[in-house]
């Protein structure tokens, strides 16, 4: 019999058409196997039931990094074929239409790496067709060596053979790399004009550096780490305060043997499956009791950014150090993580004492993803190396290819066409140039990439983001989405949900559909089709902006609004609350955000933040292990939309006789009982039964997980998010869900 | 919310919207070979003569605060447009409107001080107006001001003269004006360290104006030092590079900016100017200001960049952060 099957899904790049030769061959089956555009299409010809073993195989024994789904399957008509063959890509294709993301090494490739026998024995760059990176190193299409940062590498006579053996695992790895061919490792303390160690000696001088209490810039898969060790608190102080970061929590680099991880953070089997998954996230894991790492590494946080090596290179480099390693973005706050040596070099100087390079270059940055555990699933706060690009299935066809530029903070972009869905990794804050330029170089190579150009932007409406102005001068029609209907559309998306629901959008703030600033909405409807039901009560916040890195100004704009007294820590007091009450840059918003910064501010844990987030972080620690008792917040309910009003909050917050844990217990437990009641009384008009939580707000564990068992106590079944980011790294592929909702149109 | 069906603000503060509407209704209807809607003031062939004209109107509020007034501000924002375009003033025109109920003396007051500022620079009015506007229509007192000059020797100035790596100098501190101005409109007291910087620029561009490798001047008036960076990126295509901490930003200024909330970068001054002039000539005209008492603390502060078409700041730490063009005002965009 001969069968011919066309199997889409990630199917290339991820060494399927070996896998399906060595396959063939195993099963007897004559035949070939080519790509397609972007599909892998098979002819096989045998006996039935070995073309049936061969089919189930195809699916079920695939390489751990594709994802193949049969697509087409026909019987032909009987040809004489004579063996099978790997058929060069028919040309016209697209022969490179999935971008795989990053992978960690294999267990074939991390084995060479451990035989001192083998001639890649410790060598950092070791790779395959089923591992290593991809999405960092594809310069253009199609797939070819001589298209990836791996061109200027001549393979020596020992790669070459393996990378023609249709039979090798090797076969068309286009990174292929040994250490007599591949790249390699330099040292260069800060202070010498050139490298003083290279390949294996660069690794024992960077560990000798680290063991000697140094901070050292190490580039990886999608760029630079900052690195120092993790039981050194000198050095920890040292990189804080040269970064700066004062606080900000620190991801920590532990080996692949998990005995010290164990020691520091609680991990269960899923979350360890997690971490050691081809990924290799970091996964935000809830410290020991008694952990040995110093508290400074997440000062006043309950956990702690904890993650396995990502390459063969981190192992090493963890090996000789002898301890877990701090590995922190090396970039500015909210920027791209740094790609280039030079440019690590000239920005990284002051930071760092030395720098272990390597030659292969980074086509575009991806920095590492972060995960949280959150009402019993990893749930992501960052997309990046080993997560995106991530590619959803839309439910429906695009009509024309999309290119949403997402909104301006922690942003990412994707790009839509046909039934596809492509999230880009994150890219970081939109108001600097680095992040500019990123954002740029990835909408080029995005489309370049999967051979698609928009013919239409989707953008946030917020005339004042970077890339609203962005896509307002690119010269294509452009839709604005609102912000918050790209997070509540984001969330319906993922979930392939397209009926009635109510969507609480909690976050800092976002232009809203009346032109005020939202950020503690209830949007009740579907894509495309949202009715304001619900908001936080509005109050002024002084000084706008500042006000995201100032909780204090929060607490006064609560103050102030319910006619109480506070005195603002300034030089001038009054001449602040003057300006309040003129409204002098003081705009008015609902943002559940900046409540949370208030209510950190009022129970006393920081009036000002060193990063985004850290009063609601605060406030989430300082509730732990309390059992909060909810205070019911009135709903006013004259006009719509409805004003659930935190004013009950506010003395109980001021409270000083009460214990500061139970404040911020009890505040959670409020605004979860809320949301509750929020959604009983519009269940009485509308017809819903799904009641999603989204927005940077939900990244709070303890206020999902409370108001998830509040709601589902209720009786709703509650959605929040799975593959897409809770925060603004969502609102691009919400964008995209959104206007495609409203293309549907009213029912 | 703007949209598009009527005049807001946002159309009057300097920024995009202001850009959009000279080009969609001003200059789309008088569009002709001697308007140049990006100029201070526009250079015309009088019979021999090489003549500098412009034209400007003053409705700030209140006519009277700490530094300055409406009367001497109408004399120095026009003189200070002819100044930057290398003439020097000769006549002023003036048109007064105003409104049903203003205090005589206060009058007075406005324009003896206009013609004291007069005086002191050397121009003459020369021509002039006068409306009433009933209550209600007028902010007290509107000016409005045309200006004629001689060009001075030296080289051509235009933004079309900018080459990559030029430099950016800031006669003196900025943000002054705007600050004192709008603490002095909202009534928050007197403050003794905060005065407006209106002045007239003559010196500063007497000064500069035959040094070789001077390219272009201009006052930062309405929407402040960070808009005449885009205005300059924007006609060139350049990238201009500024550097926070070479920015003069007096300590008042800085404190009342950070409690309430602005950039200094986007708040008016009415007696700087902002030079682009060679890399080889910067610190010549740096100190040629810095021996005048108006420039005394004159700042290199930026470069132009090839390869760029932003207005970029150099922070402290070595971030590089986007100085957008000005909207309306700023909305927060922290989510
Ligand atoms: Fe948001
Ligand atoms: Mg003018
Ligand atoms: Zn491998
Ligand atoms: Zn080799």
């Amino acid at each position: 019999m001969t069968l011919r099957w066309l199997l889409t899904g990630r199917v290339q790049g991820v060494g399927f058409r070996p896998f399906v030769y060595r396959l063939a061959r195993e099963h007897g089956i004559h035949g070939w196997v080519r790509n397609r555009s972007g599909q892998v299409e098979i002819l096989g010809q045998g006996r039935t039931d070995r073309l049936d073993r061969f089919e189930r195989a195809l699916t079920d024994a695939a390489p751990p990094t594709a994802a193949p789904h049969i697509a087409e399957r026909e019987v032909l008509a009987w040809q004489q074929l004579e063996d099978f063959r790997i058929e060069t890509s028919q040309a016209g294709d697209r022969p490179w239409i999935q971008v795989p993301p990053d992978h960690f090494a294999c267990p074939d490739c991390l084995a060479e790496v451990r035989d001192p026998t083998d001639r890649r024995y410790r060598y950092p760059f070791n790779n395959c067709t089923q591992c290593g990176p991809r999405y960092t190193l594809i310069r253009a299409l199609p797939y070819d060596r001589p298209n990836t940062t791996l061109s200027g590498f001549v393979m020596c006579p020992a790669c070459a053979t393996e990378y023609r053996d249709p039979g090798d695992r090797r076969f068309h790895a286009e990174p292929i790399a040994c250490p007599d061919c591949g790249p390699w490792l330099s040292y260069r303390p800060d202070t010498a004009p050139a490298p003083a160690a290279e390949g294996e000696a660069a690794v024992e001088a960077a560990a000798a550096a680290l063991r000697a209490g140094e901070i050292l810039a190490v580039k990886g898969i999608g760029g630079y780490h900052l690195m120092c060790a993790a039981d050194n608190t000198d050095a920890i102080e040292r990189l804080r305060a040269r970064k700066p970061r004062p606080h900000k929590p620190l991801a920590v680099l532990f080996p692949d043997e998990v005995s010290l991880l164990r020691r520091e953070v609680n991990c269960s089997e899923a979350e360890l499956a997690c971490l050691r998954s081809a990924q290799r996230p970091i996964l935000l894991l809830p410290r020991t009791p008694a952990p040995s790492l110093p508290e400074s590494l997440a000062p006043g946080l309950g956990e702690l950014g904890v993650m396995l090596p990502c390459s063969p290179l981190h192992a090493l480099l963890l090996q000789a150090a002898g301890g877990p390693l701090v590995a922190t973005s090396g970039n500015l706050s909210g920027e791209p993580v740094l790609t280039d040596n030079a440019e690590a070099d000239a920005r990284l100087s002051d930071v760092v004492d030395g720098f272990l390079h390597h030659n292969r270059p980074i086509q575009r940055p991806a920095d590492d993803s972060v995960l949280r555990p959150i009402a019993g699933a990893v749930r992501p706060l960052r997309l990046g190396r080993g997560s995106a690009p991530l590619e959803l299935e839309l439910e429906t066809g695009v009509p024309e290819p999309l290119l949403a530029v997402g909104a301006h903070m922690k942003n990412t972009l994707a790009l839509a066409w046909d039934r596809r869905l492509i999230v880009s990794p994150h890219i970081g804050d939109m108001g600097s140039r680095r992040s500019l330029e990123v954002f740029r170089q990835l909408v080029e190579d995005f489309q370049a990439l999967h051979g698609v150009r928009a013919t239409r932007l989707l953008c946030d409406a917020h005339p004042d983001y970077t890339t609203h102005r962005w896509a307002r001068e690119s010269g294509l029609p452009v839709t604005p989405v609102f912000h918050h209907h790209a997070h509540a559309s984001a969330l319906c998306g993922e979930h392939g949900i397209d009926e009635p629901c109510l969507i609480f959008t909690w976050d800092g703030t976002g232009y809203g559909a009346d032109g005020g600033l939202w950020g503690g909405e209830a949007l009740y409807g579907r894509p495309g089709h949202w009715r304001h039901l619900a908001r936080l009560r509005p109050f002024r916040l002084p000084g706008g902006d500042r006000a995201g890195r100032e909780p204090w100004r929060a607490a006064a704009a609560l103050c102030w609004e319910n006619g109480l007294d506070y005195t603002p820590p300034v030089t001038e007091p009054s001449l602040l609350r003057a300006a309040w009450q003129r409204g002098l840059n003081s705009p008015a918003t609902s943002a559940a955000g900046r409540l949370f910064d208030a209510a950190a501010s009022l129970i006393g844990l920081l009036q000002t933040a060193s990063y985004e987030g850290q009063g609601p972080m605060l406030l989430e620690q300082a509730a732990a292990g309390c059992a909060g008792e909810a205070l019911v917040l009135p709903l006013l309910t004259e006009a719509p939309p409805w004003q659930l009003d935190w004013t009950p909050l506010l003395a109980h917050l001021r409270d000083g006789r009460l214990p500061v844990a139970q404040r911020a217990a009890d505040f959670h437990a409020s605004l979860a009982g809320a949301i509750r009641d929020t959604a009983r009384r519009t269940a009485a008009d509308h017809a819903f039964t799904r009641v999603g939580l989204t927005g940077g707000v939900f990244q709070n564990r303890l206020l999902t997980e409370l108001a998830q068992s509040r709601l589902q106590a209720a009786g709703f079944e509650v959605l929040l998010c799975r593959q897409l980011p809770c925060n603004d790294a969502g609102i691009s592929a919400g964008q995209v869900y959104e206007h495609l909702g409203g293309q549907r149109g009213e029912d | 919310m703007n949209d598009d069906t009527y005049i807001s603000l946002a159309h009057g503060n300097g920024g995009r919207f202001m850009r959009e509407l000279i080009e969609s209704v001003f200059q789309r209807h008088l569009g002709n070979p001697a308007l140049d809607v990006q100029a201070d003031a526009v250079r015309l062939q009088l019979g021999d003569a090489h003549c500098l004209f412009t034209t400007d109107g003053f409705t700030v509020q209140p006519l009277e605060f700490p530094g300055g007034d409406i009367g001497s501000l109408a004399v120095h924002g026009t003189t200070n447009d002819l100044a930057v375009a290398g003439a020097e003033p000769k006549y002023l025109s003036l048109n007064a409107f105003i409104e049903e109920g203003l205090e005589l003396a206060l009058l007075d007051r406005l324009i003896a001080s206009l013609a004291a500022a007069a005086r002191d620079i050397g121009v003459q009015v020369v021509a002039g107006d006068t409306k009433v506007l009933r209550r209600g229509e007028g902010g007290g007192l509107y000016l409005a001001t045309t200006g004629i000059g001689l060009a001075l020797p030296g080289p051509v100035l235009g933004l079309d003269r900018i080459r990559p790596g030029d430099a950016v100098l800031v006669s003196g501190p900025v943000g002054d004006h705007g600050i004192a101005v709008m603490l002095a409109r909202e009534q928050f007291g007197l403050r003794g360290d905060l005065r407006s910087d209106a002045a007239s620029v003559l010196p500063l561009t007497r000064a500069a104006r035959d040094l070789d490798g001077l390219r272009f001047m201009r006052d930062p008036t309405r929407g402040g030092l960070a808009s005449v960076c885009h205005e300059i990126s924007r006609a060139t295509g350049l990238g201009v590079r500024l550097r926070e901490a070479a920015l003069p930003v007096r300590d008042p200024v800085r404190s009342v900016c950070e409690m309430l909330g602005y950039d200094p970068l986007y708040l008016a001054c009415e007696g700087r100017v902002v030079a682009v002039v060679a890399p080889a000539q910067a610190e010549a005209l740096l100190a040629r200001w810095q021996a005048l008492p108006e420039g005394s603390e004159a700042c290199l502060i930026g470069t132009l960049e090839a390869g760029a078409d932003r207005v970029l700041l150099e922070t402290g730490i070595g971030g590089e952060r986007l100085l957008e063009e000005l909207e309306d005002d700023p909305l927060p965009r922290i989510c």
